[in-house]
């Protein structure tokens, strides 16, 4: 059907243009009834209606998820940029071969390192205080680790700065009173000075010790932590309490994607 | 070692014992803990006198606190006797320093590994 535009709209229309207006009576004046109106207000549901306080709640779940995932994420990334940062090509920053002796006269390198997770203490048995502190510490963290990891993920590891005075035996009685893992590594005055400079250690033994002297050995206070690939990860400083240090250590455990030697 | 004679440590500081494989007995828990009592003694003796340096003020220190610095230094290793004194001195001027540094308006920083984590997992994350 075909009805003409009354007079006011045909004001609005240019006269080269013909347009064809067609009724639609299922659209005119029905939807206007009182009856259509109160449809469409009933209908507006909770789920059509933006501001309604389950979107709201959605809304918040949905952010609040997010934020935690992206927190989690992101302090991930930042421990895979640290302990990726230290591998790659060319000479580590810290680490490196080394050939020593054990505190059962075995011998032991940088290979034996491999397989678990390392962690590395310089130190001497004749320290006043700082190193009996630092391995009780020491003692802490491995407790810690075994409890969230389970057994043989991290190995232990001291090394002597007193190659002269601290012989295996006397390295194996000392380190008996602290922790029955951890493993005491001594050698030559060359051998220790050369596995303190690849691990950038300061080392103030003078070679020429006489034997029964009384001195102190002035060394850096750090524990090395080294993956499963013997390379190194981070370091950690004596302002780090133990449960701090052994959030690191498991944080770092956690992450690692390859297999671990728990033998 | 020094589990049936617990009064006298018998791998003493002031006298190492030859082990069996060329190398000197480390003094044991007991024979630290005995170092340290006796250097404790000697250095409430110090505070009492209002004595820091106690390497400079020799002879002030043996005229006042001479019992105390006497069992300091027998059952201590004579580079532990010196060690110890020379970082309590050390400490004091320290404990001075972040003194001033307070009264100066610093706030105290916290001090992080190598390494991002490290320091992140120090604020407690």
């Amino acid at each position: 059907m075909r009805r003409t535009p009354d007079s006011t709209n045909a004001r609005l229309i240019p006269a080269s243009i013909s347009i064809e207006w067609y009724e639609r009576p299922d659209l005119t004046n029905s939807m206007a009834s009182p009856e259509w109106t109160r449809a469409i207000n009933t209908k507006s549901s909770a789920s059509s209606d933006p501001f309604s306080w389950q979107a709201g709640l959605l809304f918040l779940l949905a952010g609040g998820g997010l934020t935690f995932y992206f927190r989690y994420e992101k302090a991930r990334m930042s421990r895979a940029r640290i302990a990726e940062a230290n591998k790659g090509i060319g000479k580590p920053l810290v680490g490196g071969p080394f050939t020593l002796t054990d505190h059962n006269n075995e011998p032991f390198t940088n290979d034996n390192l491999k397989g678990k997770y390392s962690l590395v203490y310089f130190g001497f048995s004749h320290c006043p205080d700082i190193c009996p502190e630092e391995l009780d510490k020491m003692a802490g963290m491995i407790e810690a680790v075994k409890e969230k990891h389970g057994e043989g993920v991290l190995r232990n590891v001291f090394i002597t700065c007193d190659p002269a005075r601290d012989t295996p035996q006397v390295l194996k009685s000392y380190l008996a009173e602290f922790h029955p893992e951890v493993l005491g590594l001594t050698g030559t005055w060359q051998q220790v000075k050369d596995v303190c400079k690849a691990y950038r250690v300061y080392f103030s033994t003078p070679a020429d010790v006489k034997p029964g002297q009384d001195y102190l050995v002035d060394h850096s206070i750090y524990f090395y932590l080294m993956d499963p690939d013997g390379d190194f990860v981070e370091a950690i400083g004596r302002n780090f309490t133990v449960p701090a240090a052994a959030k690191v250590i498991n944080d770092h455990i956690a992450d690692w994607k390859g297999k671990i030697d728990r033998s | 070692m020094s589990w049936f004679t617990p009064t006298s440590p018998s791998s003493t500081l002031a006298n190492p014992k030859a082990s069996d494989d060329g190398g000197f007995i480390a003094p044991d828990r007991t024979a630290r803990s005995q170092c340290w009592e006796g250097r404790d003694s000697f250095f409430v003796c110090l505070e009492k006198n209002g004595i820091v340096d106690s390497v400079k003020e020799d002879a002030k220190a043996r005229e006042h606190c001479a019992p105390e610095l006497k069992d300091f230094e027998k059952v201590c290793a004579s580079s532990w006797v010196t060690y110890f004194k020379k970082r309590r001195v050390m400490e004091h001027q320290r404990d001075l320093t972040i003194k001033k540094l307070a009264a100066e308006g610093a706030t105290p920083m916290e001090g992080s590994s190598a390494g991002g984590a490290g320091a992140a997992a120090l604020r407690g994350k």
